[in-house]
């Protein structure tokens, strides 16, 4: 028993340090070298499951044992509640500006997404999984199963999206001369939930403020929004 | 020697009533969500989160040290979930590349549409 528990924990150590020093390693050589493709997060991604592979690990493996990075995740989130407040005042002026706005990015979202899976997949639950892939994991997860959409591909979408908004995102807005602090983070937070605002949270608390913002308004939209949506467009194209 | 030691004491000390202040928010947002399921717990979070430094229920300046060090450090806490990719190689070989197009390509269509659109609106109110 006490061998089992020292295994475990020796497992567990090795599983969630080894995460972390990866992870930094990937940061310092970012820093360094400036290359938006050594996203810090994809690339220690990329790392562990060929770690994995080559080692034969399985991923009920890893996850068991960085657990505790995982069981983090919920209070790093209600952590950026902190640049939120601090900007909440220029938020409240604006909120028919947001509001309005990120209606548009959401049904977009939404629309463009199914719409284009079912032109090119014909498949009605990978449309959906799509569909809802620039919200947040949980509430994807619960729409999807609900509206009959394959659940492992939206998890995988939104990991997708979330690192591709996170990569792409400030380069591709400062390339369109959007150079506010308030328009990238709105923009990021949109379309790359809580992976793209984690990431540009490291650039400015404005980036962090209006991100978090937007990761919330979308989620609301969505979760409210997408069932009708979706049966809507479903009940559409059974009727052509 | 001593002023470090108080300063030690300082500094856990805004570190425990700031882990505090978070768990009780987090507390909360679980219960919102058993309540009304419509938003996950941790965005329940955050937002009373806000909201009780917003009406000074917890005060922000003990809280701000550790708050930029843990949103500093949080992207890591992604990383055990996207190494679930790994579960999906069957998936990726059959749709892979079509699912990573679709989502490419509309989550730039996005990040466009959100920008130039809240920009717009923006300068219009300037």
């Amino acid at each position: 028993m006490t061998g089992f528990i020292s295994h475990h924990l020796f497992s567990s150590i090795l599983a969630v340090g080894g995460t972390i020093i990866l992870f930094q390693l990937f940061a310092r050589l970012q820093q360094r070298l400036r290359l938006i493709w050594l996203q810090p997060m994809l690339m220690t991604i990329l790392a562990l499951i060929a770690i994995m592979l080559w080692q034969g690990i399985s991923f009920e493996q890893y996850f068991s044992n960085a657990w505790l990075l995982n069981a983090l995740l919920e209070p790093a989130v209600v952590a950026l509640g902190f640049p939120l407040y601090q900007h909440l005042g220029t938020i409240i002026k604006q909120w028919k500006a947001i509001l309005l706005v990120l209606c548009i990015g959401a049904f977009t979202a939404i629309i463009s997404s199914f719409l284009l899976t079912i032109a090119i997949i014909a498949d009605h639950s990978i449309a959906v999984a799509l569909a809802l892939k620039s919200v947040t994991t949980p509430i994807a997860l619960a729409i999807a199963g609900q509206l009959d959409g394959n659940t492992a591909i939206t998890a995988f979408a939104i990991i997708l999206a979330g690192i591709f908004g996170a990569i792409i995102g400030p380069p591709w807005l400062k390339f369109l001369n959007v150079n506010s602090a308030k328009v990238q983070g709105l923009a990021i937070g949109a379309a790359s939930h809580a992976i793209g605002t984690a990431t540009v949270s490291n650039i400015s608390y404005q980036h962090a403020a209006y991100s978090s913002l937007a990761l919330i308004v979308s989620a609301v939209i969505t979760a409210l929004t997408s069932p009708f949506i979706i049966n809507f467009l479903s009940s559409l194209l059974l009727a052509v | 020697m001593a002023m470090r030691v108080t300063m030690f004491k300082n500094h856990m000390a805004q570190v425990l009533y700031s882990v505090f202040a978070i768990m009780t928010c987090l507390g909360l947002g679980k219960l919102c969500a058993l309540l009304a399921p419509i938003l996950p717990a941790s965005l329940y979070g955050l937002i009373i989160f806000t909201l009780t430094l917003h009406f000074r229920l917890f005060n922000a300046d003990q809280i701000k040290a550790s708050v930029v060090w843990s949103i500093k450090h949080m992207a890591v806490c992604f990383v055990p979930a996207g190494v679930g990719i790994i579960n999906h190689f069957e998936l990726l070989k059959q749709f892979g590349l079509t699912i990573i197009a679709i989502t490419f390509a509309t989550t730039f269509l996005l990040l466009t549409l959100v920008a130039l659109c809240y920009q717009q609106c923006s300068q219009e109110k300037n």
